[in-house]
């Protein structure tokens, strides 16, 4: 299957590469970093107006750490989400390497 | 109308409209409209859910189909 930017995808060959930035496995990874915060962002503003729910700012609090351990999971993998000193970097300087998260 | 949150009304077609005349016309209350202050623990759709219904809560899910999916057909019937 052969995606957008023509660049064939190999499942043999992708083992011994560095995982593909944009693939397959990038954009699945992404999704559940993408559930969480969305997760994430309805607590917190359901937290704006009710900021004794005990019970929600546990989930919040649960979530917010899975979300960190996902997102550093995500970058070791596969490079910075942020820049501006947000995420880290490997060498060298990886932040402009196509596809920026967006972009995928 | 099927869903709690359609309503439609029949606006009156005059002899002299210039234009076709719109039989039915459909509007969606959502949900939120009849909750002055949502309550603790509502219940919540998963996690995986909740990315795709657009909301964490069944209790203010408001699909909002396109044109064609409307309820009960097309929009102007």
């Amino acid at each position: 299957m052969a995606d957008l930017n023509g660049a064939v995808e190999r499942p043999a060959a992708a083992l011994q590469q560095p995982p593909e930035r944009g693939g397959e496995a990038y954009r699945r990874e992404l999704e559940e970093l993408q559930k969480v915060d969305f997760v994430l962002v309805e607590l917190n503003l359901y937290l704006d107006t009710h900021p004794t729910d005990m019970q929600a700012i546990q989930q919040f609090n649960q979530l917010a750490q899975r979300r960190q351990q996902i997102c550093y999971a995500f970058e070791m993998k596969y490079g910075p989400l942020k820049h501006f000193g947000q995420s880290f970097s490997r060498f060298p300087w990886q932040w402009p390497e196509t596809p920026w998260p967006w972009q995928v | 109308m099927q869903d709690g949150q359609w309503r439609e009304w029949r606006p009156y077609a005059g002899h002299w409209d210039p234009c076709p005349p719109i039989r039915v016309k459909r509007y969606m209350v959502p949900p939120n409209q009849y909750i002055p202050y949502q309550p603790m623990n509502l219940p919540q759709y998963s996690l995986d859910e909740a990315l795709y219904r657009g909301t964490l809560w069944p209790a203010l899910f408001s699909p909002y189909p396109s044109q064609g999916q409307k309820q009960g057909g097309g929009a102007h019937g």
